[in-house]
């Protein structure tokens, strides 16, 4: 379905705001039938695009579609630097379309209407999502009003885990729009952290960034910015500006040319096949002896089952950023340009459908 | 006995402990030992099919809790060890800040906070009564952090009848004079978290800090021949913060000797 909406140009409409839209709006680009000519649409449509198309359409692609790495993983040296600044471009602006319902049984004044919205990728639930609360707000006693909760097929979602990392691990293979239910009780504070002011993201998020330059540089780069340096990333993502961000962020992602890259990579493997909430450790981007590492190498290490010995079937999709990049990528380029504003390398083991 | 502590780094830019995590897991094991003897109630947890896991502790402290916003309270705080009744806390009204996490604000100057002497308890106000101390049942975790090569302390806190503390409530319960030290950032303090093993919310106190007060104590233990459980001595410096009681007897078992030669005045 969505290789035919990308035939149709449908998602070239959306700008990538987070601008609400109405049922009648969805449901009209969903039913939209291609244009005369599909063939030539598709490829106008820019990488961005296809990216923020997701689900069945970016479950195929290479990550060559993306740039740079094909070439790296070829060749071993360096990337195209234009697509790569693409790839960055592309990360950020990924974005999930997404139908927001109220728990039916919350009680209301009169009945609630859904509320459609395009959520980035790169950012947190409840960082995005006012309007989605002040929607709601409308059909809810201010009584019945206690701190709001996100939940996917009876999952609580966890706000403090990046958007597309939630929808990749929970979602992924699953049909547009992307069905959340909102509550405004019971909160389950055995499962999921309070989140009652922008500050605590912030606090978060700048954690996150904190902890992955202390892997990548012993928290040197991190620690000689100033407070100003710090706010810029976070006004960078909290106001979804590229520029901003990438300008402080690139320190960042320097590193001496002689090292060949970071000292550790900054990740995360995600799965939900068991209650470990993720896999943290210490990895080199490169060994010792100067070999260059591959996410296939730190798979290997950390998730020995995520890949399938020679002869077996491929059980898991291993998924960043909503596509399964080769495992011949090197680790490094991957930490560069698909880690998220965070400065981790989120990585999504989802069992391969069954259908 | 073998140096039970880090391994200092020898780039000439910085000297700093780092600590292996098999190094962290040999700490652990002596505390253990020791806990057992001590009666003190730690035990190890290791997580399914692998080599991790972390220390563990439960204990009961009885106090009471203040769940409002308002944390710019003042009061006396005895040692929580001696401590059964409750304690007396004087709770001045003051306007609710906007943001009610203590974590977010840098506002020194909107926190007025008078330590009462014990002594002052008569004449004070108590607001509060005897009856409103709770039991509460408190849990400790010691984990291995990789990013930062240094142990973390998480922990939780509930009521008997199993409702979770806020971190507000359980902000509440630390000394106003650690209160003050624990925010001048939002990153050396106590905030909810995620514990990394089991997935469920925790405080914790952040590691990022940890390397910088160890140094000095490693430092001076090697320089004086001494050996030293990095994990017990990190404990010792960081339980206090959260009400966990670390028993002298842990130091005294170790090295009797070491104790009869450091009683001199600097």
């Amino acid at each position: 379905m969505c290789r035919r909406l990308a035939a149709s140009g449908v998602f070239r409409r959306f700008s990538g705001d987070s601008r609400g839209m109405t049922a009648s709006t969805v449901a009209g680009l969903l039913s939209s039938e291609p244009t005369a000519k599909p063939r030539q649409e598709l490829r106008s449509l820019t990488r961005r695009e296809l990216v923020a198309v997701l689900p069945a359409a970016r479950r195929c692609l290479p990550l060559d579609l993306l740039g740079g790495a094909r070439s790296l993983c070829a060749t071993g040296s360096g990337s195209n630097m234009a697509d790569d600044k693409d790839v960055l471009r592309d990360v950020w602006f990924g974005r999930i379309p997404t139908c927001f319902t109220l728990n039916q049984d919350e009680a209301t004044e009169r009945e609630a209407e859904p509320y459609y919205l395009l959520l980035p990728r790169v950012s947190y639930l409840t960082l995005v999502t006012d309007k989605v609360k002040k929607h709601f707000l409308k059909v809810i006693k201010a009584d019945d009003v206690e701190e709001m909760w996100f939940e996917y097929e009876g999952t609580p979602l966890k706000w403090h885990y990046p958007i597309g990392v939630l929808f990749d691990l929970h979602a992924t293979n699953t049909v547009l729009p992307w069905s959340i239910t909102v509550h405004f009780k019971t909160f389950p504070d055995g499962d999921l952290l309070h989140c009652q002011s922008n500050s605590v993201i912030e606090a978060h998020f700048m954690s996150s960034i904190k902890e992955a330059d202390a892997l990548k540089h012993k928290s040197q780069v991190v620690n000689d910015m100033q407070k100003k340096d710090h706010k810029q990333l976070w006004m960078g993502l909290q106001n979804d500006k590229f520029d901003q961000f990438w300008a402080m962020n690139r320190k960042l992602m320097e590193y001496p040319t002689e090292e060949g890259g970071f000292r550790y990579i900054p990740f995360r493997i995600y799965q939900t096949m068991s209650d470990r909430p993720f896999i943290q450790k210490l990895f080199r981007p490169v060994s010792p002896e100067g070999n260059v590492h591959t996410l296939g190498n730190l798979l290997k290490e950390m998730y020995p089952s995520a890949i399938p010995n020679d002869g077996e079937p491929k059980r898991f999709q291993v998924v960043i950023h909503g596509i399964e990049p080769l495992l011949e990528t090197p680790l490094q380029w991957l930490s560069e340009h698909l880690s998220h504003p965070d400065n981790f390398l989120h990585i999504c083991v989802i069992p391969v459908p069954t259908d | 006995m073998e140096n039970a502590a880090g391994r200092r780094t020898t780039r000439k830019e910085e000297m700093s402990w780092c600590m292996l995590e098999e190094t962290f897991h040999s700490c652990c094991q002596l505390l253990l030992q020791q806990s057992e003897q001590l009666k003190d109630g730690w035990s190890w947890e290791s997580v399914q099919d692998s080599q991790e896991g972390f220390l563990r502790k439960t204990a009961l402290r009885s106090l009471v809790i203040n769940s409002s916003p308002v944390w710019d309270q003042v009061g006396s705080i005895s040692d929580s060890r001696s401590h059964t009744s409750c304690h007396s806390w004087l709770n001045q009204p003051q306007q609710e800040k906007e943001q009610s996490l203590p974590v977010a604000s840098n506002d020194a100057d909107s926190i007025t906070v008078d330590i009462v002497d014990d002594d002052d308890e008569d004449d004070g106000v108590c607001m509060v009564s005897e009856d409103s101390s709770q039991v509460l049942k408190y849990e400790y975790h010691i984990l291995y952090s990789c990013s930062y090569s240094t142990p973390v302390l998480y922990f939780r806190a509930f009521t008997l009848e199993g409702r979770s503390l806020s971190l507000e409530e359980v902000w509440s319960s630390i000394h106003p004079n650690f209160r003050l030290r624990l925010q001048d950032s939002p990153l050396h303090t106590i905030s909810q978290q995620e514990h990394p093993l089991l997935g469920q919310p925790f405080f914790m106190l952040h590691p990022c800090r940890t390397e910088e007060f160890m140094r000095p104590v490693m430092q001076a233990a090697q320089d004086q021949h001494r050996p030293v459980n990095y994990v017990l001595t990190w404990l010792s410096v960081v339980a206090p913060l959260v009400g966990l009681d670390v028993p002298l007897k842990y130091f005294i078992q170790l090295h009797p000797e070491v104790l009869i030669r450091n009683t001199e005045p600097n």
